[in-house]
């Protein structure tokens, strides 16, 4: 790619876009580093017009988008150069072949007829189409259409990969799949902002997260850096966990079965005594002792709240 | 290279590789959605029924040429006997066969790429509104040309070799190798711009090709209803501009006659050829207000 200025991978400042009777985004600011980044929020909520405004596809109301350094009022184009775009609708011409798409998509990103060729060889093989790179578009799954559709935003090598709800319409196993594949472009030096309200996805892919609600931001942050503690150890000890419900009990900590696995509220270093010598006094087996964290549904439940 | 026996492959992640070579911008995408276009409206790298009614047409709109060479080789040993079944002018306006192709073609590469919505993922490149426009309108406009001017090719090549003297018959003719191709540039952009124009506002291809044939149709129409069938008696009228079928061809009349064809529904209006002029332009500037309007993506 072209020479990139150092800085944060996108910037945005004071950012407002108003809609006749909908303010989509409400002076929104944030700095967001390279990486694999969520940006989560409720349907509604300023995503894909964050999106837009990336993407020079729409003005700001107010305020200005920044997106490796260079400003989207001034340069759209050469915005777009530096980015790939995976809508979250399909966006696919059903009656092309995967090849022919993603390398026609190749040449629009401005490669030269032979090297877009190429590159859609590779980035379908890479997207694990590429037995399937002949076949039209029509007869493809729903799996299919999104790694087709992640092929096309990936054959311009783009610097930062902007992906609207990646995992829509997939089943479980597709699901994994994709965001595997997410996880694989960081990787490749790819930055993504994954535009998501699946908070699941965003905390087993991203490593950071910015938070909209109504076009405010809530939060941003490294995504360990929002997982908070939340005073509960889990531990799995075998099939006698009962016991080890009951000796808790007994010495008046506060301690439950949760689908096999047993919960304890532990305030403090005394506990955790307390907890290791209840184990070693039943003999029993330790498979499993970890602190629970919050769950980024929970982080956003409370902040959008606080927030508003 | 020795077989690799069985047992002994291996399947290798290729990962990612990154891409270093050159890369361009606007003028590079404008030129890649025209190919693009090209190809489509052509059926190239699409099944062969895709194919069948762009090759067919060319055949169609060749066959005049084809026959007035073959009546011309045939009756070449007739002295002072030229037989001529279609005139260079003429040919310019095989204009149905054309409004056919442009009634199937345009709304097809038109209307796919909103029906689609491939556009967001068009304008996610370094593509502006007006150079989908461009790029659009041109690959149009060049297969439209190309189909007007090879069969054109073919009837010059074929007289001048048909002729008594090639060198004569291609000395004798010189003002049609500028005639024929400016004509030729007006009629296909004409066409192309009001068929892409009209495709452009719907994403369904059939009603798209009923409203281009329906444009053509309904202002010939109308235009032959209140011009009347006496006008070469009594003079024509400026109705005749309505109808904007056959309003490049009064264009084209201005480039091989030097005037309007006085068999025109237009014969007999005063300063009939510059009104055709000034009609034919807004006609042009209208249809791209159209479309430089409907693909202005930005602060939709």
């Amino acid at each position: 790619m072209g020479n990139v200025e150092p800085g944060p991978l996108i910037r945005l400042d004071g950012l407002t876009k108003r809609y006749p009777g909908v303010t989509a985004l409400s002076d929104l600011s944030v700095d967001v580093p390279r990486g694999l980044i969520g940006l989560v929020g409720a349907n509604g909520a300023g995503k894909t017009t964050t999106f837009r405004l990336l993407l020079g596809l729409a003005h700001p109301t107010e305020g200005r988008v920044e997106v490796c350094g260079i400003d989207v009022a001034k340069d759209p184009i050469g915005v777009r150069a530096l980015l790939g775009y995976m809508p979250e609708h399909d966006c696919l011409p059903l009656d092309q072949t995967a090849a022919d798409v993603v390398s026609t998509f190749g040449e629009l990103s401005g490669l030269p007829a032979r090297a877009a060729r190429q590159r859609a060889s590779d980035i379908l093989d890479l997207v694990g189409l590429d037995e399937a790179r002949f076949r039209p578009i029509s007869g493809f799954s729903t799996g299919m259409r999104q790694r087709a559709k992640l092929a096309q935003a990936l054959v311009g090598d783009p610097e930062l990969v902007l992906l609207d709800e990646p995992t829509a319409g997939l089943d479980p196993l597709g699901r994994e799949e994709m965001l595997a594949l997410v996880a694989r472009l960081g990787t490749f030096g790819i930055s993504v902002l994954m535009a998501t309200h699946l908070l699941d996805d965003v905390q087993q892919v991203c490593d950071h997260v910015v938070m909209i609600d109504a076009g405010r931001l809530v939060v941003s942050g490294t995504t360990d850096s929002l997982l908070e503690r939340t005073g509960v150890v889990t531990v799995d000890v075998g099939p006698r966990g009962h016991e080890l419900v009951a000796r808790l009990t007994a010495l008046g900590l506060t301690a439950a079965t949760e689908d096999n696995l047993i919960e304890v509220r532990v305030e403090g270093d005394q506990h955790m005594d307390a907890l290791r010598d209840a184990i070693a006094d039943l003999q029993l087996p330790l498979y499993r002792l970890s602190t629970r964290l919050t769950s980024l549904d929970e982080v956003f439940l409370r902040r959008a709240a606080s927030a508003s | 290279m020795s077989a690799i026996e069985a047992g002994q492959g291996a399947v290798y992640d290729r990962g990612y590789r990154p891409y270093d070579g050159p890369r361009g911008r606007r003028g590079a995408a404008t030129m890649a959605l025209y190919k693009a276009t090209m190809r489509r409206a052509l059926g190239l790298r699409r099944s062969w029924r895709q194919k069948i009614a762009p090759f067919v047409l060319l055949g169609v709109v060749t066959i005049p040429a084809i026959v007035n060479v073959g009546i011309g080789y045939v009756t070449r040993d007739n002295v002072g006997d030229t037989f001529e079944i279609i005139t260079y002018r003429d040919y310019v306006g095989v204009s149905s066969a054309l409004l056919l192709f442009v009634a199937l073609v345009c709304p097809d590469v038109m209307c796919p790429d909103r029906r689609h919505r491939v556009l967001p993922l068009m304008f996610a490149r370094p593509l502006m509104g007006q150079d989908y426009v461009v790029a659009k309108l041109g690959a149009i406009a060049s297969i439209l040309f190309a189909f007007s001017f090879l069969p054109q090719v073919v009837l010059f090549v074929g007289n001048m070799f048909v002729s008594d003297s090639a060198l004569d018959y291609f000395s004798g003719h010189l003002d049609i190798l500028w005639k024929v191709p400016a004509a030729v540039v007006l009629l296909a952009v004409y066409y192309a711009i009001i068929g892409v124009a009209v495709s452009s506002m719907t994403d369904r291809r059939i009603v798209a090709g009923a409203a281009v044939v329906g444009v053509f149709l309904v202002t010939s129409i109308s235009s032959g209803i209140i011009v009347g069938d006496n006008y070469q008696q009594q003079g024509g009228s400026l109705a005749a501009l309505i109808n904007v079928w056959v309003l490049p061809l009064y264009l084209r009349d201005l480039i091989f006659l030097g005037h309007i064809d006085p068999d025109s529904p237009l014969t007999g209006v005063d300063q009939g050829g510059l009104i055709a002029i000034a009609t034919f332009i807004v006609v042009l500037c209208a249809a791209a207000g159209v479309l430089l309007r409907r693909y202005r993506w930005v602060e939709r």
